[in-house]
């Protein structure tokens, strides 16, 4: 059963360094797998049985993230985009989305990205002073991004920032400071993370340790109130628990995951839902091209989802966004009433003040948000 | 008659089995003429238990038995082999008295011996009585070391007054070092056994085992039954099994039992056919008969629980013995705790495992019980803190249901102003303040044996534990009786493990219940979110309310994961809080990012804490893990 998914993610493992807190599928200083990598994704790109036939879907939206897609330098880049824009049509308006670090981005990929359709660009600042950035371990600095930035919004001017919070050392001053900048940055969009020591990375190594400091809880949770108070009155509507976008300039490639649509996927570490199954290829870069070059699934682990599942995964997605769950949508992709589903679980939350329920639908409150892991474990 | 201990307080019946032709068993009938197989003659038959303190070896001589007589090949050794259950074997006591049936040749002639180890722990001492009970003989061991501890004597006194011959046998004589000349003295002297012609053994190097065995068949008497009396046999233990149903263990006292025959319980009163029977070698091996003097097994495919009683007597159904043997005396539960299923349709299916339970220990007790805060559940009596846990431990992994066990206590009385006497083993039972007149509690006496250095300290600990001191006995230049009385409170829960600690582990206790007294006493209630959680009520002695209600607010603190909102938690002595903590509630909790790859991980991740959940009682909105329940008992604020 071929899909039909408008929504296609391709992976590009590849980044300069591995960062301290990243716990991303990547090789770092490894460039010289990059043709390699190009020609495992151009099997995968036709290896799955149940995507359409090449020229047959037009996508409304193409993703690359990483890793670092810019990595790669121009003429490789251009056969990356390349490669993929041989193998769909682009729906009119498609949106196509392009993660990048400041430091990799020169005039001259600029331009290839533009060339080949590129019309939105994640831009990895992370930060907007030095010692946070030194902190990250990233590879630019602040006099970079003040440089970086207008000529990147020369190319593609709907640019998005991604900005971290809750960095050992970092201030609540220091970080409204960050806001700030990004917000006058002339960014169309801004995604704010809170930092997590995710296992197997050097900071959760050091956090063990005793050498990185987590920001206290109380704090975190400041810096997230700010961030929600300062960019929705800089015009920025938030619309994801971490994403803020000025009117019209929402992700859409994103939403199709919030909402639980279909998405095609490619490259290591990807995953793909298609069919009510989710399957994530192989994270390890040889892995993934040891298997195209055999002409095996590249696939790792595939996750089945019953209607049940599907059915709290809505919500679980749903409620990440701002607009909620509609009671409609959700009965009409799962067949249950939203309130039947899981009624006493609402109303208890809405005792607790997380949750508003009203005919339309269900949302998360200001105050749920901040818990909002534990508010949506429970419909899990 | 120094220290009975627990004797007195569980098994009173012993002694009073051994079966003596008495006037009615002259009136015998004979058995139906049926051709018999030829049956082991009384006299070659040697029946006796192996008792003494808790770690003295017993188990460990059991296998050069098993070993020396032939009964298991190198092959099959392993250690404590007898120790066969989970529990046993992840703890490395014995906790079930285990038959076995040997045979072996002396001076040309074959005998059957039949032994059982038994449990040195004073928790199940209910397990060595009824082994008494099946036994002519017992063989006392004695760590040649460690020398003459609490339970040496209570269990020497039982096998004593069980008109059992008591073999003193001086163990583990392998020791780098040991004080045998000392230990045969406390023998003596303490126990009050001849040792002239003691037996020093090693079940580690097997030293002096046939030396044991030639002891064993020439000093314990013959069992005393004729095979032409009806058949009378004692029930001491028996256990349940999902394919055959009830297995009972009977030591036959007089006549014969055969595969086909009918059978009779006399208390039970129910009949049922011999559908297998055999012996213990140590696994089970049929057999076509037991007769006067043996033990084994068997096997009615009875599936009905609770229609087996150990204690009971069997006999022919229609050649009856004229009476039933005495039986045993239900012993007395010394703790009491409530267990709850953690899933509430368990309920049904935890009865069933209790009963199974039941039928394989007769000493625990369950009655069905319910909580606010729990639901349904049973109430459990228990004969110490370990047989607790051992129970609780065997329920998890013989049965497989998750249990919430509350904080044990022991059993108070309570005369009520109108003058009624309520029992009271649950703290949600106790009445008004205003409608009580007395509260009293339990009162044991304790016999530690200690080295006499440690005197200071152990009579510091009875003080601090509200106890008053009796009187002090040098057993040898170096060892100490020291007697006290205490409440049983004071005692059940750690006193034993604060005893090993301060002594070094040279410390041994014993105690037995006396009576009640009046004391202090008042019941602390614990309030979760500003509501009384009954469950963790727990009776407390008023001079240390303050101090428990602040050690069980803090140790709550750390049980009770934070929520979405802030939780109070406060110890009260009726509408008086005397202790308070707070749980703050939870800050920040959201993942920053979720997109593409992430989504099935993270909902895994949301599910696992979900499921985490689904384990806990929910009370109120507040989420409570099963531990917390213990919580309550603790005693001081630096959490143990
Ligand atoms: N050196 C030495 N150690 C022994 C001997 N017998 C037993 N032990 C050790 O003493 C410990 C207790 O042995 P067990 O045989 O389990 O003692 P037990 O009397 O059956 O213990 P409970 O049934 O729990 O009361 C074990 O660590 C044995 O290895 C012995 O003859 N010599
Ligand atoms: S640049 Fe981005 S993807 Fe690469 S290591 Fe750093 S954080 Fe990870
Ligand atoms: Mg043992």
């Amino acid at each position: 059963m071929s899909t039909t998914a408008t929504a296609a993610y391709v992976h590009v493992p590849f980044c300069r360094h591995r960062c301290g807190y990243c716990d991303f599928t990547l090789i770092a200083g490894r460039d010289d797998l990059v043709p390699a990598y190009l020609r495992g994704l151009e099997r995968e790109l036709r290896f799955h049985p149940h995507d359409p036939p090449t020229g047959r879907t037009d996508l409304k939206t193409l993703f690359f993230g990483g890793g670092t897609p810019t990595h790669p330098g121009p003429a490789d880049l251009a056969k990356l985009l390349q490669l993929v824009r041989d193998r769909f049509e682009l729906a009119e308006n498609a949106e196509v989305s392009v993660e990048a670090n400041p430091l990799d981005l020169t005039e001259e990929k600029l331009q290839v990205l533009i060339d080949h359709g590129v019309n939105r660009i994640s831009l990895g600042v992370q930060s907007f002073h030095d010692d946070e950035l030194r902190q990250l371990e990233r590879d630019h600095t602040a006099v970079d991004l003040q440089r970086i930035i207008p000529v990147t919004q020369r190319f593609l001017p709907n640019l998005s920032v991604d900005l971290i919070f809750g960095i050992p050392g970092q201030t609540l001053a220091a970080w409204e400071q960050s806001l700030k900048q990004a917000i006058h940055s002339g960014a169309t969009h801004i995604s704010t993370y809170g930092l997590t020591f995710e296992s197997g990375t050097a900071f959760e190594t050091r956090r063990r340790r005793g050498q990185l400091q987590p920001t206290p809880e109380d704090l975190e949770r400041e810096m997230y109130a700010l961030v929600m108070e300062m960019l929705p009155a800089a015009g920025f509507e938030q619309y994801e628990i971490s994403n803020f976008a000025r009117p019209g300039f929402r992700c859409q490639h994103n939403e199709v995951y919030w909402r639980g649509d279909e998405y095609h996927a490619y490259g290591p570490g990807a995953a793909r839902y298609l069919n009510r199954r989710r399957e994530t290829n192989i994270r390890s870069v040889l892995g993934w091209l040891a298997k195209l070059d055999r002409g095996l699934t590249p696939v790792a682990d595939v996750d089945e989802l019953s209607p049940d599942t599907q059915a709290r995964e809505l919500i679980f997605l749903g409620l990440r966004r701002n607009s909620g769950i509609d009671r409609t949508d959700f009965q009409r992709r799962t067949g249950w009433n939203l309130e039947d589903f899981a009624g006493d679980i609402i109303t208890r939350q809405v005792e607790f003040g997380s949750l508003v329920s009203d005919p339309k639908g269900l949302r998360l409150t200001q105050a749920g948000r901040f818990i909002a892991d534990r508010v949506i474990a429970e419909f899990l | 008659m120094a220290i009975l201990g627990f004797r007195r307080a569980t098994g009173g019946a012993i002694g009073v089995f051994r079966a003596r032709p008495g006037p009615e068993t002259v009136n015998r009938r004979r058995l139906p003429a049926r051709t018999l197989p030829p049956m082991f003659d009384t006299r070659n038959i040697r029946n006796f238990s192996i008792v003494a303190h808790i770690d003295h070896g017993k188990s460990t001589l059991a296998d050069q038995l098993l070993l020396q007589s032939g009964a298991i090949s190198e092959r099959e050794f392993k250690e404590q082999l007898l120790d066969d259950l989970k529990v046993e074997r992840e703890r490395g006591i014995t906790v079930k008295a285990r038959a076995v049936a040997i045979n072996y040749e002396l001076d040309g002639q074959k005998y059957e011996i039949n032994f059982i180890d038994t449990p040195g722990h004073v928790d199940f001492h209910y397990e060595v009585s009824r082994s008494l009970a099946a036994c002519e003989g017992a063989l006392l061991l004695v760590d040649a070391f460690q020398g003459v501890q609490a339970q040496t004597v209570a269990n020497a006194y039982a096998a004593i007054n069980a008109d059992l011959e008591v073999i003193p046998v001086v163990n583990k004589v392998d020791l780098p070092v040991t004080r045998i000349p000392e230990v045969l003295e406390e023998i003596e002297t303490v126990v009050g056994l001849d040792t002239t012609n003691v037996l020093k053994t090693s079940g580690k190097s097997g030293i002096g085992v046939k030396d044991c065995l030639r002891a064993i068949i020439e000093r314990i008497p013959a069992p005393k039954g004729s095979v032409d009396s009806p058949l009378q046999a004692l029930v001491f233990d028996s256990k349940y099994d999902t394919y055959r149903g009830v297995i009972t263990y009977i030591r036959v006292m007089e006549g014969r039992v055969q595969k086909g025959q009918k059978i009779y319980f006399m208390k039970g009163g129910t009949a049922h056919e011999v559908l297998e029977l055999g012996q213990f070698r140590p696994n089970m091996v049929s057999c076509d008969d037991l007769s006067a003097g043996q033990v084994g097994y068997i096997i009615c495919g009875i599936k009905e629980l609770g229609s087996v009683h150990v204690g009971d007597t069997v006999t022919d159904y229609l050649h009856r013995a004229p009476q039933a043997l005495p039986g045993y005396e239900v012993p007395q539960q010394m703790v009491f705790c409530g267990m709850y299923p953690v899933d509430a349709t368990d309920f049904e299916h935890l009865r069933e495992e209790l009963q199974k339970m039941s039928l394989n220990d007769a000493s625990f007790s369950f009655a069905p019980d319910t909580s606010d805060a729990l639901g349904f559940g049973f109430r459990c009596g228990f004969l110490g803190m370990l047989h607790m846990e051992i129970i609780q431990q065997r329920l998890e992994q013989e049965a497989d249901v998750d249990l919430i066990q509350t904080a044990p206590n022991v059993t108070y009385q309570i005369v009520k102003t109108d003058g009624e006497i309520l029992q009271v083993d649950n703290p949600q039972e106790v009445p008004d303040v205003g409608s009580i007149d007395e509260f009293r509690e339990p009162i044991a006496k304790v016999h530690f044996i200690l080295p006499s250095d440690k005197i200071g300290p152990i009579m510091q600990l009875s003080a601090d534990r509200r106890g008053t001191y009796l009187t002090t006995e040098y057993l040898g230049p170096n060892r100490v009786q020291l007697v006290y009385e205490l409440p049983l409170a004071e005692i059940v829960f750690d006193m034993y493990d604060k005893l090993k600690s301060i002594t070094q582990g040279y410390g041994t206790m014993n105690y037995e219940v006396i009576g009640f007294r009046p004391a202090d006493l008042v019941k602390m209630d614990i309030l979760v979110k500003g509501e009384k959680v009954d469950a963790l009520a727990v009776i407390v002695h008023r001079t240390q309310a303050e101090r428990r209600g602040r050690a069980v607010c803090k140790k709550l603190k750390e049980e009770i994961s934070r929520h979405q909102f802030e939780i109070p938690l406060q110890a009260a002595l009726g509408a008086r809080v005397i202790a308070r903590e707070t749980i703050s509630a939870v800050r920040k909790d959201v993942t920053a990012k979720c997109y593409g790859g992430d989504i099935s991980r993270k909902r895994k991740l949301l599910e696992k804490q979900k499921e985490g959940k689904k384990r806990m009682k929910q009370f109120g909105a507040v989420e409570i893990p099963q531990k917390a329940f213990l919580a309550v008992l603790s005693t001081s604020e630096d959490g143990d």
